[in-house]
Order: C-alpha cells, then sequence, then structure tokens
C-alpha cells in the first residue's frame, strides 16, 4: 500500500510541487501509517531514488535538488515531533560556506537532505573562517567538515578549505575529522578537490549528502 | 579587418582571416593597475584602463566594461560589497530581506541618474572613444529572473520562485524586467554592442524545460523586448543549456550562444548551424593547474569542432585570478594560429 504513496510523493517531488508531496504525507498519515514509516519508508528512500537518479541523469535540475531536500527536510521535522522515541542518529556534521563566500544554496540543499538521513547539522552560515570550522567540529564532537564554496578564489583560498585541511593536520584531526567540498568550481575541474586538501567532493547538493554519510561511517562505523 | 569586422564577418558567415577570439578579464584590471579590486571598481576611469591594458597586452578583440555583477544589486539600493583581492566581489547587502520589501522595492525612473551608474557610463565613455571603432565592446545584463538572486540571495530566490506567494513573486519580475529593459537601453545608448544577457534560469541546468516555457521564457521576452536583439549573447551563467537551443532562437530570436564548458559543443554547434553565432568556450577554472601543453591542445580541440561551417567565435568564462599568466598567452595565440580560416 506505500508504494503508491511513494510513487506519487516522489512523482511530486520530482515535478517540484511540496503542496501535492505535503498532501501525500498527509493522507498516509490519515490511513495509519506511523510517523516512522513516514520517513524511513517514504522520505528517505525519495532521497535515494533522486540520488540513483541524479547519477543515471546528471543533468537533473537544480529546482529538483532543492525541493527534494526542502520538502525532505520540513516532512522530517514535522514527524520527528511525533515519533514514539528519538531515532539514532547517524553522526554529525558542521556545514558552512568558506571564507569571504556569501553563497547559501548549496549548503541549504545539502542540509535539508542530511536532515532526513538523520545527521545532525551545524550550519555555521556564510562566510566562516578555517578555524570556526575546526574549533566547531572539535567541540561539538562532528565527524565531518563540509565546506561550500561558490566562487573560484574562495574554493582555493588558503582561508578556505586549504585552511581546514592544515588545522586538522597541526591539531592531529585527520583521522577523526574528515573534509567534503562542493559548489560550481569543483564541477568545472573534478580533480580541484585534491588541490584543495579535501578527502571528497560531490558535483550536486543531494549527492554531497550521500558523499557526507560516507565519510561519517569511516570515521564512525 | 578590424576585431569588430572579424565579428560582423563570423555573424553573417562572410569571409574573414580567422574566427574572432573573445577573452573576458574582469578581476585582472586592478593587478594590472597595481590597485586593490576595491580600489580599481571605485572608478569608471580605472575600470577602463585595466582593460584597455590587458587588450594591449594579450591582444584578443572584445573589451568590457562589466565592474562587477553586484553593480546592479547597487543600482537597486544594495549598500555593501565585499571586495576580493583573489577574486569577483560578492554582494554583502541582500536589499530584499524579507518578502515585504519586494513591495517596497523601487526602481528608479531613470537609472542613469544613480549614482552608481556614474562609473559604468564614464568606463563606457573611455573604451568607446578608445576602441569603440574598431572592438566590440561588451557589457553584461543579469536577466530579470536571475536578478532577485542578487537582491535576496539564490535559496530564497529559490524558494520564491517555486514555492510562490506567486503574485509577489510575480512583482518581483516585473520590477527587475523594468530595470533589465532600462540597463540595456542604457548599456547600448553608451557604446556597448555585445550584451551578455545573463540568465542561469533559462538552463535547464537550473530549473526544467516546463518552468522554462510557462515562466522564465515570458518574462525573457519582455526583458528583451525593446530595441532588438541583434546584439544580445544568451548566457546562462557557466551553466549548459543545448536542450533549449531550439527554444531560444523560436521565442527569442537569439542568435548568439555562449556554450558551456560542460556542454557538447559539437551538438551545440549542430543546432546552432548557420542560424547563428556559436561561441566554443574554453574551461578556465581547469587553466589554473594546466600546462600551457594541455591549454593549447584544449583550445586546438574546440576550435577544431566549432570552426568548420564558420560562425564561431572562441571564448573563455570568467578568468580566474590564479590562471597563470602564461596560460592565458597560450590560449589566446593558440585561438589566433588554429582559429585561421581559408
Amino acid at each position: 500500500m506505500l508504494d503508491a504513496y511513494i510513487q506519487s510523493y516522489n512523482q511530486a517531488v520530482f515535478e517540484t510541487d511540496k503542496p501535492a508531496a505535503l498532501e501525500v504525507v498527509n493522507q498516509a498519515l490519515n490511513d495509519g501509517f506511523s510517523p516512522e514509516d513516514i520517513v524511513f519508508k517514504l522520505v528517505i528512500p525519495a532521497i535515494e531514488l533522486m540520488m540513483t537518479l541524479i547519477e543515471k541523469d546528471p543533468d537533473a535540475n537544480l529546482a529538483q535538488h532543492f525541493m527534494t531536500a526542502q520538502i525532505a527536510a520540513d516532512v522530517t521535522e514535522k514527524m520527528l515531533e511525533k515519533f514514539s522515541k528519538p531515532p539514532e542518529m547517524i553522526g554529525r556534521v558542521v556545514i558552512g560556506a568558506a571564507y569571504g563566500d556569501l553563497h547559501s544554496l548549496g549548503k541549504r540543499i545539502v542540509s535539508g537532505c542530511l536532515k532526513s538521513l538523520m545527521v545532525d547539522v551545524i550550519d555555521l552560515g556564510t562566510n566562516v573562517t578555517a578555524e570556526k570550522f575546526v574549533d566547531t567540529a572539535v567541540s561539538e564532537n562532528a565527524q565531518v567538515i563540509a565546506v561550500s564554496a561558490m566562487m573560484v578564489h574562495t574554493a582555493t583560498s588558503e582561508k578556505g578549505s586549504l585552511g581546514v585541511r592544515s588545522l586538522l593536520k597541526e591539531r592531529g584531526l585527520e583521522q577523526q575529522i574528515k573534509l567534503a567540498v562542493g559548489g560550481a568550481p569543483y564541477r568545472f575541474d573534478p580533480e580541484l578537490y585534491t588541490k584543495v586538501g579535501a578527502d571528497a567532493w560531490a558535483p550536486d547538493g543531494v549527492t554531497a549528502a550521500k558523499v557526507i554519510v560516507d565519510l561519517i561511517r569511516e570515521v564512525k562505523p | 579587418m578590424t576585431p569588430l569586422e572579424i565579428l560582423t564577418a563570423a555573424a553573417t558567415g562572410n569571409p574573414a582571416p580567422r574566427i574572432p577570439v573573445f577573452c573576458n578579464m574582469p578581476d585582472h584590471g586592478a593587478r594590472e593597475l597595481g590597485m586593490s579590486a576595491k580600489q580599481y571598481f571605485s572608478k569608471g576611469e580605472y575600470i577602463a584602463d585595466g582593460q584597455l591594458r590587458l587588450l594591449r597586452r594579450y591582444g584578443y578583440d572584445n573589451i568590457w566594461s562589466l565592474h562587477y555583477v553586484g553593480k546592479e544589486a547597487e543600482l537597486l539600493g544594495c549598500s555593501e560589497i565585499l571586495f576580493a583581492d583573489d577574486g569577483a566581489p560578492n554582494v554583502a547587502d541582500f536589499v530584499i530581506k524579507n518578502l515585504d520589501d519586494i513591495a517596497k522595492l523601487d526602481i528608479p525612473t531613470d537609472i542613469t541618474l544613480h549614482p552608481a551608474w556614474q562609473s559604468v557610463a564614464d568606463c563606457l565613455k573611455i573604451l568607446r572613444s578608445e576602441v569603440g571603432g574598431t572592438h566590440p565592446i561588451c557589457a553584461y545584463v543579469t536577466a530579470s529572473t536571475t536578478l532577485p538572486a542578487i537582491l535576496m540571495g539564490m535559496d530564497k530566490w529559490m524558494e520564491l520562485f517555486l514555492l510562490g506567494p506567486f503574485d509577489v513573486r510575480d512583482e518581483l519580475l516585473r520590477k527587475c524586467s523594468d530595470f533589465c529593459q532600462q540597463e540595456i537601453a542604457a548599456l547600448r545608448a553608451l557604446g556597448a554592442n555585445v550584451l551578455i544577457y545573463s540568465t542561469p534560469f533559462g538552463s535547464p541546468y537550473f530549473v526544467s524545460r516546463k518552468q522554462i516555457e510557462q515562466t522564465v521564457m515570458p518574462w525573457m521576452r519582455r526583458d528583451l523586448l525593446p530595441g532588438g536583439n541583434e546584439d544580445i549573447v544568451y548566457y546562462c551563467g557557466m551553466a549548459t543549456f543545448n536542450d533549449v537551443i531550439d527554444l531560444v532562437f523560436d521565442e527569442l530570436h537569439l542568435k548568439t550562444h555562449y556554450i558551456s564548458p560542460l556542454a557538447d559543443l559539437a551538438e551545440a554547434k549542430r543546432l546552432i548551424g548557420n542560424r547563428g553565432l556559436t561561441c566554443g568556450v574554453i574551461d578556465d577554472i581547469k587553466m589554473i593547474h594546466w600546462s600551457a601543453e594541455q591549454t593549447r591542445a584544449e583550445v586546438k580541440r574546440i576550435i577544431e569542432i566549432g570552426k568548420t561551417g564558420g560562425h564561431f567565435l572562441f571564448g573563455n568564462g570568467v578568468m580566474p585570478i590564479a590562471v597563470p599568466e602564461a596560460n592565458i598567452r597560450t590560449m589566446v595565440d593558440a585561438a589566433f594560429e588554429y582559429g585561421r580560416l581559408p
């Protein structure tokens, strides 16, 4: 029976129709499905399906990525309030836009997907210093630092992910905190992430969530 | 032939000694003059001087009047730009902080009277006087459906664009389109004759084709309605748009297409054919770490795809400051060499 809801929900998400997606969720709740079912059997499979589709068709558009994340995050937040017991979180990530970068769309997509995948997200906003990334990751016991950069100079600057890498190395944290990067410059040069000291990168926000979950599992099996 | 004549020949399919070679380096002028970015962008005279020096240094065909994209936001009330000496300036103050601000957003009745326009006018006046008779003068215009991204932030704009309230969204689009029309007319009046119409929301990378047809296209038509479209270049901020090239021809009648380095250039050339001008664009982010040989090989590859059949020019993205000078020199020289026509 949930299969029909999954199909309708996915259709609404792919068409970036948030009201239709929320209607599917409400209908499923009215028909007796639990909030846990909604998150684990509807929302998370929808994100995973989007990840699979993006792998097959990298031309899935930004609006679809954005709505996948926003709808998933909204539904998950509402459902979590109704869970019979708090869910076990996979891990924790500190995310933000690199120093000098004021763009926030990418990290918002990543954050929305991660929250639905049961990852704690600490969003430091935009224009974040390398020190703040590392200090927060340490104080909050995060497994991953995710640095978004939409401009070439903020991606390659010593004050961006290169600065984070230096601090992780200097403080002996490279085994317990992994570094992920994303943003437009990395799409144009897929090798760029290695030159800015990152452990991984992703070409879009939805795939970034998968990459970050994989990094969390490397640190916290 | 002058660069302007070579460009015209490429557009019309007439004989020329070589293809046009465009190079965009809006952020390099400050270094050329030994200034900070903030100082460089403070006066139109500096920008004109910096761009003219770059033109003389490398010898490519076009010249840019673009200050920075946030200039448009300043004309609409933005009070802070974050300058960087190693890259492009960022808008640091969003004019629209909440949806109520959209009703209050005031489009100047004449943007040329706005203090922020003065440097644009000063720059174009110098460029027109120095090279207007020989070189294409490029200017940059953000489409109405993309302008809100620098007024309220891309994520907030994407949310409003997709989820509404749609009356509020359309009120903002109408204001942005009014601004766009004025800006195009003002730039033309000052002598700009290649207008890069930046329309990322006109790319299927950003929104679906259905959303482009239903929502974006009517606003693009409105933006471009006055004054013709011979000088307009369709550009999606380096995003791919091969899937809508036919649509752009049919609906907007635009003939010049600035193709993303991530797109299939051969397909774009085939789609455009002799109907218009295809610009093959090098991935200048990769040029940061490429050797001169790699740069040269990529220029050769692009031009070999595009040159056959004419109606082609070579260009780059927004040349990062970190690209070594030797690679810029190699790119321009190789484009002249491989771009020779029989």
